[in-house]
């Protein structure tokens, strides 16, 4: 222990490293950074799982035969896929609210205001995943269905959706990981999240050692999902 | 049963059915035969309406099916298809194959479904390969499948098209035997084959269909034997000098 201690005072000792990695710094704002890792978990699962049926619903529109169904799914993917994350969610948590004051009436508005904007975000992309992973299953399968009597959306729903999960589940996570990386945006509306945290705790520290230690914390979440996707990309590759 | 009055089918500017008139009776089993591109499929899938006719009236039950304000996912549980591909939902088991459609479709209690796909099953002659996935089965054991699916939903007509020519010739054997069973059962069939001996052996009208027309229609051995008309007879020659 003595040991350790002596090389993490030799190492604070050198001035680089202790503005940018002090282990001093680092172990007593890790708890912080942790809450702060914990929020930022919570708002990406939330928006991934809203943002799944989201898109997918996107999707199944975008495939539709209906003209209007198609047009509202474009117009949705286009505008989330083509405006900045930041942007949208200013508009959700500051603009939306002063249009309609109700909505800073909801308790933890900011908090639900951002899952939203993560969620519809999140679902565009998502939309984009699935509608190529349902074009992917042979047009047979979607004629046996209706040939047994299935509607459209039964056979959707029972047939060819769960066809595609073995091929949409890599991209969807890789959308996952970016999602996770995405919610330090949220520190643009004071959430305290991963981000936010560290740069509060940059600021009390008088260093910038916090936000490496974010990096590191975001590091760990996102590495084993990244080597989960390249191992579900190699098993369905053998297997195709 | 089936009535196919002047039925019209274009692709784009492309008149694949040029005015087919048909009359299915019950129990009878129709083969039909003809050139590649003659339209035969499209026949069959514009009877479960897969394509949409585009002038004409195809009667299923006296129903009108080209009447948009007749329910189609009712009257296609009506006729049972099977395709030259399977088609079979690789994520399901045979069972769950045969089952999906009378669970999700009719309602029927998951139980009651089992119990009668795997009395299909076994009709069909795979008793014991129940929990197989589609990909662990042979052609011939998937197609068999596939004909057990459509029998599940109790349709009154089977259509079938081209249901061996994807097979290796000696899985062949087992699939017309099932349909052979099935004609004798009773069971009104239209089928697109190119099996003689099965036409000869259950058909009870056979049918040469060339550019989108009905060209002939006879016995099935009249017809194989004494083509009449002249792209019959150069059809019929064609396909017993391979
Ligand atoms: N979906 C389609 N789009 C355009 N043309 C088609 C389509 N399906 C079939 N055809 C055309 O219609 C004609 C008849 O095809 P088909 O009914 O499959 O003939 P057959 O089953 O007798 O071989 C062919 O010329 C084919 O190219
Ligand atoms: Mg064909």
């Amino acid at each position: 222990m003595s040991f350790l201690t002596s090389i993490s005072n030799w190492l604070d000792s050198i001035p680089v490293i202790h503005q940018f990695a002090s282990p001093k710094i680092l172990a007593s704002v890790f708890p912080f950074l942790l809450e702060g890792a914990k929020l930022t978990i919570l708002f990406a699962v939330l928006g991934e799982l809203f943002g799944i049926p989201l898109g997918l619903l996107a999707a199944v529109f975008k495939l539709s035969k209906l003209k209007v169904l198609r047009a509202l799914s474009t117009i949705y993917v286009d505008f989330f896929r083509g405006t900045p994350l930041l942007v949208q969610l200013y508009i959700g948590l500051f603009a939306l609210p002063i249009a309609f004051p109700v909505i800073q009436k909801v308790p933890d508005f900011t908090f639900y205001g951002g899952v939203a904007v993560l969620a519809v975000n999140s679902g565009a992309y998502v939309a984009e995943i699935f509608r190529a992973g349902i074009e992917s299953i042979h047009k047979g399968q979607m004629e046996a269905a209706r040939s047994l009597g299935f509607s459209y959306l039964k056979a959707m729903w029972y047939v060819i959706i769960p066809q595609t999960f073995r091929r949409v589940l890599p991209p969807l996570t890789n959308e996952f990981i970016a999602l996770l990386k995405d919610t330090a945006l949220l520190s643009a509306l004071a959430i305290t999240e991963l981000a936010m945290k560290a740069r509060y705790l940059s600021s009390w520290k008088a260093n910038v050692s916090p936000f490496m230690g974010a990096a590191l914390i975001y590091l760990a979440m996102t590495i084993p999902l990244t080597r989960l996707v390249a191992y579900m990309e190699k098993r369905l590759a053998i297997s195709d | 049963m089936i009535e196919l009055v002047d039925v019209h089918k274009y692709f784009g500017h492309n008149e694949v059915l040029k005015g087919i008139d048909l009359k299915v009776k019950q129990g009878e089993v129709i083969v039909v035969i003809g050139p590649s591109g003659s339209g035969k499929s499209t026949m069959l899938r514009c009877i479960n309406k897969l394509e949409d006719v585009t002038k004409g009236h195809i009667y299923i039950d006296g129903q009108d099916i080209t009447d948009p304000k007749n329910d189609i996912n009712a009257l296609r549980q009506k006729v049972g298809m099977v395709f030259q591909s399977f088609n079979l939902f690789p994520h399901l088991t045979a069972l769950q194959n045969v089952t999906i459609a009378p669970v999700r479709v009719q309602k029927v209690d998951r139980r009651q479904a089992e119990d009668k796909g795997r009395e299909l099953l076994a009709r069909v002659g795979l008793a014991g390969k129940e929990d197989f996935f589609p990909s662990k089965l042979s052609g011939g054991q998937q197609q068999r499948v596939a004909i057990a699916r459509a029998l599940a939903m109790e349709p009154e007509v089977m259509l079938f098209d081209e249901v061996t020519s994807a097979l290796d010739p000696e899985l062949v054997k087992e699939v017309l035997d099932v349909m052979k069973n099935l004609a004798l059962g009773g069971m009104t069939m239209v089928c697109v084959t190119h099996e003689m001996g099965f036409g000869r052996e259950v058909g009870t009208r056979a049918i040469f269909m060339d550019e989108g027309v009905i060209m002939e229609e006879n016995i099935p051995s009249e017809l194989f034997a004494h083509p009449r008309n002249k792209r019959t007879q150069a059809f019929l020659g064609k396909v017993l000098a391979q």
